[in-house]
């Protein structure tokens, strides 16, 4: 127990590696799947008969399909992929509790693909980012509460007192989730609050859902990214505490902003409006801690996408706190441009992020390269492409459409016609964004092959590979 | 930061801060929220929703209508709701209390759905609209069936195939029952009292 | 490193985990050593979030309706006004008439001819206030001569607190309502009055016209 050597470093890297490996197959699977529906769903907004006669693809039901497969499929299994690697190497022990782990992510994929039946078979609740019906909660709450122990193993079990920001974003993510997730569940599908009230809460979930669990899951990675990557310590560190504690605090009573003028007590939006505002203060250290990646060597690949992620996640920071304004959110609420803002914060900083660490982290788990850096630089372009066109074509498109709706003499169909070549974009875009998913997948499970057929072969490279 | 505790406490309470303010802070101040008891009417608004409607919720629900339709109106002069007809005042909590599940929705790709009860005039408007779509919504033809017509089609037929007649299914018909219900009352005169002085106050400003 | 990110370590510039955490503590423990020297950064940080939060309050106070819930409009603010319904009785009384009086008394206020008397120019309307309240409150029972015709074979039902249990205010409604309409042209009754009449004769059977007579 005393002995803290580089060998039981290095392990914790390999003894992890098929429980994580699995979290990132299991990953990628949703992601390819989200990204057929966010496809299919987006072509539905400018051709409304495109599978209409199909009553399980409604795009009612594909958009709900789409984003519950991609919070809950995706960001879910790679954050955990990725928190629980950052505090075991942080951690300085090898992961502990990995038999919970591979139960809790068979069963946390098992619940998310019996919810997705459930909403295609009609039984969405119908609030956003918690549309699997109540039966499925309880499962999703229990595996989850073993797929977080060797996270919450490799915190308490820590051989240094010294805690590093990315530790702080890590835990806050993996204790703050089951509390808003629970607490969501009771008020919204439980014993639902009266009334207007479960507006509220729905907001206040949905938000804090991306502000309190992925976003800190992102920037968890990032924090440990940046300084690895670049060779030198953050930034005007001192300061990353504050920018933590301004997330935390302000950035939960961010969500009401989009009930502006809605059938709630005033207070509720401007509370909201408040503290999308003042949270900028925490998108202020964050840029000042993570300037260094901007200048980092670009060749990096995992750095070129945190550089970018990080970029988007600032630029989508300073537009909320802009467009949550009564005035710009008279336009833009009820329109495309917050699916934009989404888009923005869920695949430009989230996904590119979490991506960064994934490409950083799986070599080191499997003990091999990646096989192709021509697959790697394709899919950064992909990505890099799909989402640009994506969200500038969904954000003028929302713009757009948000102008015609306050002109109470057009028509729907003229709003749709007068829209229709911006959404065209946005499906290109998401059809590029689908193309890149498909190529990461592609050469992971390459990597995978490789690196079973090396176990397999011999032990040697994997010994080799995980010093760092 | 070394302390752990700490570190625990402070991310417990950012979180429940926040909830005990809004979700339970608005739940304390509009859960306890009575119907109004109009007297000249001798009935109390928002009216109970009958049955039939609310399986026809279930129906609206599960298709995921609220990915294009929203359900609030907007204050006259904040956005084109009242201009558009959508309905005469901006929807208040109170119009809310007797929802099992509320539907507020998120875009607004087709229009607002609070009154289109006093819209649409018949089931038969809203079957019509159901089967054939528009141009911004797609036709549901899985929620009507076909069958042999009888020498007398039926009532609610929406269109004929040959000697076929296209009747709406049961679903259809909660679904219809639902929408022609959805109808705001008329203002409350406790919202209307404190609401109604500030968009005269705005134009002041503006001219 | 190149476009593969090699699991190797590799400049010599890479931190290991351990050096990346001591590093950074470092980077917090440090700050405390040049206390004499001036820093600009946490002042425009101080600044920064100082100016947030002054906006922010301000906001707040300008636009949160004074956390009233009541308020929907951004821009109102919570002022005494009286949010009591207080409707027009003469609407109000039309609208009691007709779910009950006018089964009787007939839409005309006319009555029927030896069974229901008229209401229409009816000096017991017309006359005494506190008559009427009590035939409302109590109920009405024997011969009774309205407009020099004799009635009086059905009792008048109460439709105060023993019968139809109406509330005061729709007494004085309703009552206000058929002073006013059928031609008839009396003032209106108070909700105080009835409320005044009702605490003084309390319980009551039916009264007799000649009992009503003897008052004022």
């Amino acid at each position: 127990m005393t002995q803290v050597t580089s060998n039981a470093l290095s392990e914790s890297d390999t003894s992890s590696r098929w429980p994580l490996s699995l979290l990132l197959c299991a990953a990628l699977k949703w992601l390819v799947l989200a990204g057929v529906l966010s496809v299919i769903s987006t072509i539905q907004l400018h051709t409304p008969s495109f599978l209409a006669d199909c009553s399980w693809l409604t795009h009612g039901r594909t958009q709900a399909l789409q984003e519950t497969i991609f919070i809950y499929g995706w960001a879910a299994n790679v954050g955990f992929a990725v928190a629980l690697w950052l505090l075991g190497r942080l951690g300085g022990a090898p992961l502990r509790g990995l038999g919970l782990l591979t139960a809790g992510t068979v069963f946390w994929n098992l619940g998310v693909a019996f919810g997705l039946v459930c909403i295609a078979m009609g039984e969405a609740t119908g609030v956003p980012f918690l549309q699997m019906p109540a039966y499925v909660h309880p499962l999703l709450l229990v595996a989850y509460a073993a797929i977080a122990t060797p996270g919450i193993l490799a915190w308490t079990g820590r051989r240094q007192r010294a805690t590093f920001a990315t530790q702080w974003y890590a835990v806050a993510a993996l204790f703050l989730f089951p509390w808003l997730y629970s607490a969501a569940q009771v008020m919204l599908l439980g014993a639902p609050v009266r009334g207007i009230g479960q507006a509220v809460v729905a907001v206040w979930f949905g938000q804090n859902l991306l502000s309190l669990w992925l976003i800190p899951i992102a920037l968890a990675a990032a924090y440990y990214l940046v300084p690895k990557l670049t060779g030198r310590t953050i930034a005007n560190y001192d300061f990353a505490p504050h920018g933590f504690w301004a997330l935390l605090f302000f950035g939960a009573w961010t969500g009401t902003r989009q009930l502006v003028g809605g059938p709630v007590p005033a207070w509720i939006p401007t509370m909201g409006i408040v503290a999308t505002l003042i949270v900028l203060f925490h998108y202020v250290i964050v840029a000042l801690n993570l300037r260094g990646v901007l200048c980092g060597d670009k060749r990096d690949i995992a750095l070129r996408f945190v550089s970018f992620g990080l970029v988007a996640y600032l630029i989508g920071g300073i537009f909320d706190a802009i467009f949550a304004f009564q005035t710009f959110a008279e336009v833009v609420q009820f329109t495309y441009f917050p699916m934009a803002q989404l888009k923005l914060a869920l695949v430009g900083a989230y996904s590119f992020l979490i991506l960064g660490a994934v490409y950083y982290l799986a070599p080191r788990i499997t003990g091999l390269a990646w096989p192709s850096s021509g697959l790697i630089r394709m899919h950064f372009r992909l990505m890099v492409l799909g989402t640009l066109v994506t969200v500038v074509s969904l954000g003028m498109a929302g713009w757009t459409q948000g102008h015609a709706l306050l002109d109470a003499k057009l028509s729907f169909a003229a709003i749709a016609a007068s829209t229709r070549p911006w959404l065209l974009a946005a499906t290109a875009g998401e059809a590029i964004l689908l193309l890149g998913s498909l190529v990461l997948t592609v050469h992971f499970f390459l990597l995978q092959a490789a690196a079973g057929c090396s176990t397999f072969g011999s032990t040697a490279p994997a010994m080799e590979a995980s010093a760092s | 930061m070394k302390n752990g505790l700490l570190l625990f406490v402070g991310i417990f309470a950012s979180l429940a801060l926040s909830w005990g303010g809004l979700a339970l802070g608005s739940n304390a101040q509009l859960g306890g929220l009575a119907p109004y008891y109009d007297q000249l009417e001798n009935r109390a608004f928002p009216e109970r929703a009958p049955g039939i409607a609310s399986r026809g919720k279930l129906v609206y629900q599960d298709l995921g209508c609220a990915a294009c339709h929203t359900q609030e109106v907007r204050r006259p002069g904040y956005g084109s709701d009242t201009e558009r007809k959508w309905g005469d005042r901006q929807s208040y909590a109170r119009d809310y209390i007797h929802q099992e599940r509320v539907l507020l929705g998120l875009s607004r790709v087709g229009p607002d759905l609070t009154n289109v009860g006093a819209r649409l005039k018949s089931a038969d408007d809203v079957y019509k609209l159901l089967y054939h779509g528009t141009a911004t919504m797609p036709s549901f033809t899985f929620l009507f069936e076909e069958r042999p017509a009888h020498a007398q089609p039926s009532p609610k037929a929406v269109a004929m195939n040959g000697d076929r007649e296209i009747v709406p299914t049961p679903r259809a018909e909660v679904l219809a029952a639902y929408l022609l219900s959805l109808s705001a009352p008329a203002d409350y005169p406790a919202e209307k009292a404190v609401n109604a002085i500030a968009p005269a106050k705005k134009e002041g400003e503006h001219k | 490193m190149s476009d593969h990110p090699s699991p190797k370590p590799g400049s010599s510039s890479s931190l290991s985990d351990g050096e990346l955490l001591h590093a950074h503590e470092q980077a917090v423990a440090d700050k405390t050593d040049d206390r004499g020297s001036y820093k600009l950064l946490p002042l425009v940080l101080l600044f920064t979030f100082s100016g947030l939060i002054f906006f922010g309050g301000t906001y707040l106070n300008l636009f949160s309706g004074h956390f009233d819930p009541r308020i929907f409009d951004e821009r109102a603010l919570p002022h005494t006004v009286d949010t009591s319904v207080k409707m027009d009785p003469v609407v109000y009384g039309k609208k009691l008439y007709e779910s009950l009086c006018i089964n009787c008394h007939q839409p005309t206020g006319l009555g029927v001819p030896g069974t229901f008397p008229p209401l229409a120019g009816s000096e017991w309307i017309n006359g005494s206030e506190e008559r009427i309240v009590r035939i409302l409150e109590n109920g009405l029972k024997g011969p009774i001569t309205v407009k020099g015709m004799n009635f009086g074979t059905v009792p008048m039902p109460a439709v105060g607190a023993g019968g139809a249990n109406w509330s005061d205010d729709k007494i004085a409604a309703v009552l206000t309502y058929v002073r006013q309409a059928f031609g008839n042209t009396s003032g209106p009754v108070t909700e105080e009055k009835v409320v005044e009449i009702h605490a003084k004769i309390g319980a009551h059977a039916e009264w007799s016209p000649e009992e009503l007579l003897k008052l004022p």
